[in-house]
């Protein structure tokens, strides 16, 4: 389906869908992905949150010192230092934060500190978690282990 | 957790240990520790409690430790001071901020979003 093992060419290609595919969607990833290879990246920690809006599809690595919101469909790796997958946002492959909220959809690998899954979410993979919360109602599958 | 009904209820007082496959129609209360198998309504696994091998139920309640296999038909609550090693079947979860699971979990759902 993707390929978590060529970072920089699913980069491009999720850049010109970017461009072309959803010219509509509104995206503030492009600043997080133009990032990745500036050396300042660690000394400025941005305050805003990067947003994956609803109806928007991402194919490819995300890193963000940052808080990084999902309400769309994220197919790759993502580490972020915190990430928010909303109601409707859907991530599958690899996900590395410290602060992991689910309200969504999460398929794949998951490595964060605190795990705070919400009443109408979905997870199904690895997870390795520090402290986890899951609120009735949340639904979990897969391996479950300590960091 | 004694009701004032305390018919087809087990409890386990702190300290005791049980060893062996018991079958409970109502509440199966554990402060103290089981090893083997125990299938009842509803379990309630108390702080000090532990049970050691299979744990049936439709409600299951965990303030203590379960290690090895935990099956839920209705709910499974994970409290802060509760741990839960194994195989975890369940069809609804809650784990409050503190409590540990570690292992495989499988949802039997009937619903799949």
């Amino acid at each position: 389906m993707f390929s978590k093992k060529h970072p920089e060419l699913i980069i491009e290609d999720a850049t010109d869908n970017l461009t072309e595919d959803l010219p509509g969607a509104i995206a503030e990833v492009l600043d997080t992905a133009e990032g990745v290879n500036s050396p300042t990246l660690a000394s400025r920690t941005p305050r805003k949150p990067s947003i994956i809006s609803e109806g928007f599809e991402f194919v490819g690595t995300i890193t963000s010192e940052g808080t990084l919101n999902i309400a769309g469909v994220v197919k790759g790796s993502i580490t972020a230092k915190s990430v928010l997958i909303d109601v409707e946002g859907r991530v599958e492959g690899e996900l590395t934060t410290d602060m992991l909220m689910v309200k969504g959809v999460v398929v794949g690998d998951v490595k964060c500190q605190e795990l705070n899954v919400g009443p109408r979410a979905f997870m199904d993979g690895t997870v390795a978690y520090q402290n986890i919360h899951i609120q009735r109602g949340g639904r979990v599958a897969g391996k479950f282990t300590k960091n | 957790m004694a009701e004032s009904n305390q018919q087809g209820c087990l409890f386990v007082g702190e300290g005791v240990v049980l060893k062996g496959n018991f079958i409970v129609p109502d509440i199966a209360s554990i402060s103290g520790t089981i090893e083997g198998e125990l299938s009842a309504k509803q379990v309630i696994v108390e702080a000090s409690g532990t049970i050691r091998g299979k744990v049936t139920g439709e409600s299951i309640d965990v303030r203590g430790e379960v290690v090895e296999y935990l099956n839920s038909t209705n709910s499974l609550i994970i409290r802060s001071t509760g741990k839960v090693t194994g195989s975890i079947h369940y069809a609804e979860i809650e784990i409050e901020k503190g409590g540990h699971i570690f292992g495989d979990l499988h949802t039997a759902s009937h619903s799949n979003s």
